[in-house]
């Protein structure tokens, strides 16, 4: 069971890369070992934008908390 | 075999002195017949780098045959490199004849030669040295008129020294040696490469190249390009096909650069010398400051925040790299994720 603050803590970290290109991320639910996150902003309706981010934001989160399992884009 | 026409102009060469040189140094051996030992990583330019030499020497009209040696086995190189008979081996129906043949009056590349099994060595030394080869099954010599090019991903000399490459061969060939510097060590001149790969794929879809977000050009130069130019170049293509908004931002990259740029210690610091036309004073002090700050947030993310471990790393004190952190400003960013203030990282 992954803690809401443990995922919190990686998007924190995660955040000022995509603020810099007039994104940003949120995290809207943890449930289990998984996480329903948002893109809002520049790059919010661009589909190779969620490839990109989905793919490393997902990255950065096992890095941190190996037992996570999977980053949804909701 | 066809070759893409490439002129000495046409080329990007980058503001790195460092490239600067290698083609001053292409112009000086353009008429030369002499061999030449291209050495460099995978993706840096060899076989672009051979085609140079072949289209600006007196060679030009006549072929230029590349060829991989790392893709035939020990006993088809010979006959890929040497030609054959009919009836030398099972399976040879015909005569063929060799690359080296086939390169006569021009120039051959011979890439990958590091991968030349120790067997094979002597009989290219032999080709070198004569300028004669025969045909595999065949009896007659056949005189050669090629120039030799040969590329290399490792250091010869190296493998000289670890008895994996015959040292009579390595001086035949070391004859106008060219070294191709990795894209990490000279990151002045991704910006250009960036520009110019962008502006030929948009060209391709026929679109103008869109206006590139900040934090795209400052992921590209921080990124450590393991794939060097061919990784850079593929990088361009993906964004091409995939911007669909009107402007390069971070989510057109692949995660892979976005997220691991600027991962290791000495591909953090920014290039430390300007370009060779700059006249602008450039702070020292402000620069190794910069530098002391990139490797001191590498040795905290390593460490995982540990101070001590840190300062082991970078073999000082731990009182030191307390004091250090403080004059660097790092304070608050090592509390977090060991990262010095401003540097994006990820993963």
């Amino acid at each position: 069971m992954v803690s809401r603050e443990r995922v919190q803590g990686v998007l924190d970290r995660v955040r000022p890369f995509l603020q810099a290109d007039g994104g940003d991320i949120e995290l809207v639910t943890v449930i289990g070992n998984s996480a329903d996150v948002r893109l809002t902003g520049m790059c919010a309706g661009c589909p190779s934008a969620h490839m990109t981010l989905h793919v490393g934001v997902e990255a950065a989160i096992r890095e941190e908390i190996p037992e996570f399992e999977t980053l949804r884009l909701a | 075999m066809t070759t893409p026409q490439i002129s000495m102009e046409s080329v990007v060469v980058g503001r790195s002195a460092r490239m600067r040189a290698v083609f001053e140094f292409l112009r000086i051996i353009g008429n030369s017949d002499s061999t030449v030992l291209v050495t460099g990583e995978s993706g840096t330019g060899k076989e672009v780098t051979a085609t140079l030499i072949h289209q600006n020497s007196r060679r030009r009209h006549h072929p230029f045959v590349a060829v991989s040696c790392a893709l035939f086995s020990e006993t088809l190189i010979e006959s890929e490199l040497f030609g054959h008979e009919r009836g030398a081996f099972t399976g040879a129906i015909k005569d063929r004849p060799g690359r080296f043949e086939l390169a006569e009056g021009g120039t051959i590349f011979l890439d990958d030669i590091d991968d030349v099994p120790l067997s094979m060595q002597v009989k290219l030394l032999r080709v070198l040295q004569n300028r004669t080869i025969e045909r595999l099954g065949g009896t007659r010599t056949v005189p050669v008129n090629v120039r030799v090019i040969a590329g290399s991903k490792r250091d010869l000399k190296q493998l000289v020294n670890e008895g994996k490459f015959r040292e009579d061969l390595y001086y035949r060939l070391n004859v106008l040696p060219l070294t191709l510097p990795p894209l990490r060590e000279r990151r002045e001149d991704v910006p250009v490469l960036m520009d110019h790969f962008l502006g030929r794929y948009f060209k391709r879809r026929n679109e103008d190249v869109p206006a590139v977000s900040d934090a795209v050009r400052q992921a590209f130069i921080r990124y450590s390009w393991p794939g060097n130019v061919r990784e850079l170049e593929n990088a361009c293509e993906r964004i091409a096909q995939t911007c669909s908004c009107g402007t390069v931002r971070i989510g057109c990259m692949s995660a892979s650069i976005l997220f691991r740029a600027g991962s290791q210690p000495a591909e953090v610091a920014p290039p430390v010398t300007p370009a060779s036309d700059t006249t602008a004073p450039i702070s020292l002090d402000d620069r190794l400051r910069e530098v002391e700050a990139n490797l001191i947030g590498w040795a905290l993310k390593v460490s995982g925040g540990n101070k001590s471990r840190a300062a082991e790393l970078l073999q000082i004190k731990r009182s030191t790299l307390g004091d250090r952190i403080n004059r660097c400003g790092l304070g608050a960013a090592d509390k977090s994720d060991g990262q010095p203030a401003g540097a994006v990282q990820l993963a």
